[in-house]
């Protein structure tokens, strides 16, 4: 958890790209795409309220480009993620320590970009409400277990367009029914005072939704489901007071309807103490 | 713990909230009980469009037993027996087809247009397989059914059913047999009363017409469209509008019309439109001919042709589906001509070499580089690329609206579906000749820096192909309903200039295609003025 009375902010880079996609469950690549990228600036801060409860948002810039084909990239602000974080259960047991966290968050586009151009839309265009429960545990001082699962409904998002073919059927209309979400995350990670180190494993479902069809774009409602393995590192930057420096990276072991893609983020964090008591 | 309660309880509420609120969407249009403001009683006089007359189909509708007959009172019993033990889904088969069947089956016809309507995929090696009418359910599917292919399917379909709804209304007149519930008052009614004579039952011609022609354009998907189809006849008859044998009657007219629509396009031209690959480069062989032979001739070494952009390189899209007096392949058309079709071909646009070429490239960079949400928004409306409906299909959902709010007969509804869909298919036919004519690069590959807001159509470029379907399908609209005329032109117009805002047109092919497509819708329009629905 967050310090209380401490805010924390910083930027990161992200860029995720693939070649090859699952066409449903046909993994295929596409010359008319090549290689997709999509990177991102995201602003990300977070606020210890007090020790059991912090706040965050987070805001990302996205662009996309395709290496092959003749479409575009788009580009612009995507959606703002607005959050609590809850530490409703912490217990010692030992020198080791369970903890239990509760997270909402909300988040929304704060532009109106278009849904209707995948890949290269920004973002799906929906407002989503997540809950999401985390069991921690830390084993000797330094190692650190943690599952959580978050169940993410989104609301029904529109398209410029009158008609359109999904789920085996034409719909005579502009609005996008979305299937809710499910993910769960499982951690391993070794905690020191000014470094850690994680692996994950990621698993996303979408609830509902059809595949693209054969040679179809893909379209924003499509059943998307993904693995992704991936590690994470966290560092205090050596003589600088209050900041810490922070990369992510992962690849996707399996989907459906999404791209095989391999990401990394990397950013910097400062945190700004408001209170004297702490630091 | 206090806290761990509240919050559970919170999220128990909110995750409550969320699994409640209804996402469904409706997705069907929303038509209502079709009452017709006029039955149209002498539609049996209106004029053939592609049948020769409709006294030729007399041997499928014999003269029906009377109805005080006892074999005819066994029909009502029938009915009645029935009635008396709806189920839900034929109650619902009943208010589905009570809005409409002609509206119905545009609305069928429209999703297997979209179902079908996706490119061949690549194989391994770069090259492509064909679809196959024979290995319909293979990869690839069959049809692939692009707007050329969409346009002559929306065509057929509907003119067989208005040429079916014709012969049906002069049988209906001939014979005055009326419907079950008005011989019967024991018979429920159960569809909007509609005055009109039920034999033959003008559901049962329009499903065998539909179905017989559907059927050939989409045979992957023959068992569901036999079901829809037989679905309307059952309707028919448990609401009280038909009997067994009007229906029977119905369905024989309805396949018997379809039949002679079948042999048409048996013979039409479509069976050689894809052509080989040696017709290919002819093709643009013949069209550097084109251009030496203009009154300001085009040196052939100054010409560039078209080039396929899709990746890997994919084979033309319907090569030969405009007429090609010279070779003797191409489509026919519905109201035009072979001679028709090349007089009315647009002249050709500046060549690629030229400085007036060159500025209309550069217009179309400058909207590659600035597409506005605004434009972009314009250019996702009309995309109507793969997988969907097809220009053809955009322009039936508009007319959809306004054929139900005119609260027409079926057979009136199926005269304007009918006109509509012949003027997109003409217009098919016309600007595919004219693409081919003068095979004309797509701005992208003069260019490769400008990058598109939608695909890029695998087909030359002069003329624009949404041009010329809109300004057709809006010039029969605005015939049919004079008063919305301006409305039809504006979408007309917007969805060519999407074209150029998604940088796959040079504003000349727009403005010649618009151009092209007035007039082809106007060879239809004189035909409407003349066919006796006045």
């Amino acid at each position: 958890m967050m310090s209380p009375k401490n805010f924390c902010t910083g930027l990161f880079y992200g860029n995720d790209s693939w070649k090859n996609y699952w066409e449903g469950s046909l993994k295929r690549d596409n010359q008319n795409i090549g290689t997709l990228t999509t990177q991102n600036i995201t602003w990300m801060g977070v606020y210890g309220v007090n020790s059991k409860v912090s706040v965050l948002a987070m805001l990302p810039y996205v662009w996309t480009k395709a290496s092959g084909g003749t479409l575009h990239g788009m580009q612009g602000l995507q959606d703002l993620t607005v959050g609590a974080k809850y530490n409703f259960l912490k217990k010692d047991i030992g020198s080791d320590q369970l903890n239990f966290y509760a997270l909402g968050l909300f988040s929304m586009p704060v532009t109106n970009y278009t849904p209707d151009f995948l890949p290269l839309s920004i973002g799906l265009g929906s407002k989503n409400l997540s809950a999401r429960f985390t069991s921690s545990y830390r084993l000797k001082k330094v190692w650190k277990f943690s599952a959580s699962g978050a169940y993410t409904y989104r609301s029904n998002i529109t398209l410029d367009r009158p008609s359109y073919y999904t789920n085996g059927q034409l719909y005579f209309t502009n609005e996008v029914q979305m299937f809710n979400l499910f993910d769960y995350v499982v951690r391993a990670g070794y905690h020191k005072s000014n470094w850690h180190a994680e692996v994950f494993y990621v698993q996303q479902n979408t609830l509902g939704g059809s595949d693209i069809r054969r040679q179809d774009m893909p379209f924003a409602s499509n059943q998307m489901n993904f693995s992704k393995a991936g590690v994470s590192l966290l560092l205090d930057v050596p003589h600088v007071k209050n900041l810490t420096a922070r990369c992510w990276s992962s690849y996707t072991l399996a989907g459906r309807n999404v791209g095989q893609s391999f990401s990394v983020m990397a950013g910097l964090m400062y945190n700004i103490p408001f209170s004297q008591s702490q630091q | 713990m206090k806290a761990f309660k509240y919050i559970t309880l919170t999220t128990v509420a909110l995750l409550l909230a969320v699994v409640s609120c209804n996402k469904e969407i409706t997705y069907t249009e929303g038509l209502f009980p079709l009452q017709p403001a006029n039955i149209d009683a002498n539609a049996g006089t209106w004029k053939p469009v592609a049948v020769t007359s409709y006294t030729k189909y007399s041997a499928s509708v014999p003269t029906p037993a009377d109805t005080s007959t006892a074999a005819y009172k066994t029909e009502l019993a029938t009915i009645k027996n029935l009635q008396s033990a709806l189920t839900k889904d034929q109650q619902n088969a009943i208010a589905y087809w009570s809005d409409g069947g002609v509206l119905r089956w545009n609305q069928i016809f429209r999703e297997l247009v979209a179902r079908y309507n996706l490119p061949p995929a690549p194989l391994s090696n770069g090259s492509y397989i064909f679809p196959d009418v024979n290995n319909p359910f293979a990869d690839p599917q069959f049809p692939f059914a692009n707007p050329p292919y969409a346009a002559r399917a929306y065509s057929y379909v509907s003119a067989a059913v208005y040429d079916a709804l014709k012969a049906a209304w002069y049988y209906k007149y001939q014979f005055n047999r009326p419907s079950p519930y008005l011989v019967d008052k024991n018979v429920k009614s159960l569809m909007p009363k509609i005055n009109l004579p039920s034999y033959p039952s003008e559901e049962a011609v329009m499903s065998g017409a539909a179905q017989t022609i559907l059927q050939a354009m989409f045979p992957a998907a023959a068992d569901e469209i036999l079901t829809k189809a037989g679905q309307q006849r059952s309707a028919a008859l448990l609401s009280g509008r038909a009997s067994v044998s009007d229906i029977s009657a119905g369905l024989a007219l309805g396949k018997a019309v379809a039949a002679d629509y079948i042999a048409r396009a048996g013979s039409d031209g479509m069976g050689t439109a894809v052509g080989t690959k040696p017709q290919w480069d002819a093709l643009a062989d013949s069209a550097k001919l084109h251009w030496s032979k203009l009154s300001t001739p085009v040196a052939a070494n100054d010409v560039i042709t078209w080039l396929s952009l899709d990746a890997p390189s994919r084979p033309p899209m319907l090569p030969f589906f405009g007429t090609k007096t010279t070779t003797g392949l191409g489509v026919k058309g519905w109201m035009m001509a072979n001679a028709d079709f090349v007089k009315e071909r647009p002249g050709p646009p500046p060549i690629a070499t030229q400085d007036q070429m060159k500025q209309q490239l550069a217009e179309v960079k400058y909207y590659s580089q600035n597409l506005t949400r605004e434009r972009e928004a314009i250019v996702l409306k009309w995309a109507d690329g793969a997988g969907t409906i097809t220009p053809p299909g955009h322009w039936n959902q508009i007319a959809e609206w306004y054929i139900r709010d005119a609260n027409f007969s079926e057979v009136r509804a199926a005269r304007a579906f009918a006109l509509i869909n012949m003027a997109l298919h003409d217009a098919a036919v016309g600007c595919w000749e004219t693409k081919y004519y003068y095979y004309n690069p797509r701005p992208t590959q003069l260019d490769a820096s400008i990058k598109t807001g939608t695909g890029i159509p695998n087909f030359p470029s002069y003329t624009s192909g949404h041009s010329t379907f809109s300004a057709a399908a809006a010039t029969v609209l605005s015939y049919l309903f004079p008063a919305h005329a301006d409305y039809f032109n504006a979408q007309a117009q917007e969805a060519s200039l999407s074209r150029l805002y998604g940088a796959i047109h040079y504003r000349v092919d727009i403005e010649s295609g618009f151009d092209h497509g007035q007039r082809i819708g106007g060879y239809t329009v004189n035909f409407a003025m003349t066919d006796g629905a006045n």
